[in-house]
């Protein structure tokens, strides 16, 4: 059987005129315009009263979903470590939120969460307690049917500790309920200056991973972010290799949701987010042969 | 629905106790950033107004229906600063300030626990540090 690939749209894509010059409703028909099926929100950002949720705006949510034909595909939660200034959170008070954020992706409809750790250093590896509140949580993850999946973005690199201690950790735990979201930022190979970037921010040039260091991480890949820079007129990404990353997610017959990410020069122009979201999944589309 | 610049216009006035005492100032700030935090993730700066400076225990923050000192944010992390809702913040200065033009000038920082901790603050010295802008207050 030949698994799919579904395309999806991270609302975080418009962070730069949501509240200006779109409210959340306005994201969810630009998406809808598209074809799109799934959506990507941040708990943080478009959950006007998170953490703490009323049943009506979750009917409202459920309303709006069906209006616009969508699925909830990804909720974006944060375990902010340093929260607190001084100290870092303990591994029971990072189980306690992941589990707020449980009740409420669930009751939104949300199974995958993209789950961001707070980091120690540098090279952004994660807190030292990670594996204590990510195992301390799993089995809550099964009571509410979610996935945590940490996002797997530019500086890091894929082949690298960080990323072989969480495939070391799935390994050990044999668990499903963790798993990697892997962001296309990884393996950008044009330079900044083409996507209209000059002042370096917030994605310096740097080393980036070779697409082929992807298939050993297949397998422990739950979600896809369509990471993207600038689409060109002919519905080409710019800098990074979408016909290879493709070509290998299909050889390896992967699927799952695939959430085109803008985070490209001019976010803050009015229509120019929306313009690139388009274009990107018309390439997508052009890409998965729709 | 929010003003582009993270100092608001709107708002921007003297306050008056019940008595009729015009105890200081307000002035409305957004959170510019991708994502709400919560407050004890503030890292609250002064005010400055033509000049003159205001420390942080000269100001409150008024989120949603409460008002905060800088303290309580510090130990309040279970509220969020949503995105679309602007803090008030509240300046003692007895008297208020003139009619008139101001320059009004906003600090504050917030902590960012997925950057390297060295840099915990830099995402927000870019968006958020020393905001600027001129106001007129009627009364």
């Amino acid at each position: 059987m030949t698994n799919t690939i579904k395309r999806g749209v991270t609302a975080y894509s418009y962070n730069k005129e949501f509240g200006l010059t779109m409210n959340l409703d306005d994201i969810m028909r630009d998406i809808s315009d598209t074809g799109a099926k799934g959506i990507e929100i941040l708990a943080n950002s478009h959950i006007p009263e998170y953490p703490y949720v009323s049943d009506e705006w979750i009917e409202k949510w459920k309303r709006s979903l069906n209006k616009y034909g969508l699925e909830p595909a990804e909720y974006a939660q944060w375990v902010d470590s340093r929260e607190y200034a001084g100290r870092e959170l303990s591994t029971q008070e990072s189980i306690d939120i992941l589990e707020r954020d449980f009740k409420l992706a669930h009751k939104m409809g949300f199974k995958i969460l993209r789950t961001k750790l707070g980091v120690i250093d540098d090279t952004l590896t994660p807190v030292k307690n990670w594996p204590d509140f990510i195992k301390g949580a799993l089995e809550l993850a099964e009571e509410y049917d979610v996935y945590m999946c940490p996002e797997i973005h530019s500086p890091s690199l894929l082949d690298s500790k960080m990323v072989w201690d969480y495939c070391n950790f799935i390994e050990k735990e044999g668990t499903d309920r963790f798993g990697l979201n892997v962001d296309f930022s990884l393996f950008q190979e044009g330079k900044n200056a083409l996507v209209g970037y000059d002042d370096g921010f917030p994605h310096p040039d740097q080393e980036h991973s070779p697409v082929s260091d992807f298939e050993q991480f297949i397998k422990y890949t739950i979600i896809c972010h369509a990471k993207f820079m600038k689409v060109d007129e002919n519905f080409r990404e710019v800098v990074i290799p979408y016909n290879k990353i493709m070509a290998l997610l299909r050889k390896h017959n992967w699927g799952g949701w695939m959430i085109s990410e803008y985070e490209g020069a001019k976010a803050d122009v009015p229509g120019h987010t929306s313009e690139q979201i388009k274009r990107h999944q018309i390439m997508l589309k052009k890409l998965l042969g729709e | 629905m929010l003003e582009k610049d993270l100092i608001q216009a709107r708002g921007f006035k003297n306050t008056v106790s019940e008595d009729g005492t015009v105890t200081g100032f307000q002035v409305r700030v957004r959170l510019v950033y991708y994502r709400g935090i919560w407050l004890s993730q503030i890292r609250p700066g002064s005010v400055f107004v033509d000049g003159e400076e205001y420390k942080p225990d000269q100001i409150k923050w008024k989120f949603g229906n409460k008002v905060y000192s800088v303290d309580e944010l510090s130990q309040t992390g279970d509220i969020m600063w949503n995105l679309l809702e602007p803090a008030t913040l509240f300046v003692v200065k007895p008297g208020g300030l003139s009619m008139g033009y101001h320059d009004v000038k906003v600090d504050y920082l917030f902590s960012s626990s997925y950057m390297p901790p060295v840099i915990d603050t830099l995402i927000s010295e870019t968006t958020t540090g020393d905001h600027k802008r001129k106001l007129l207050l009627v009364e």
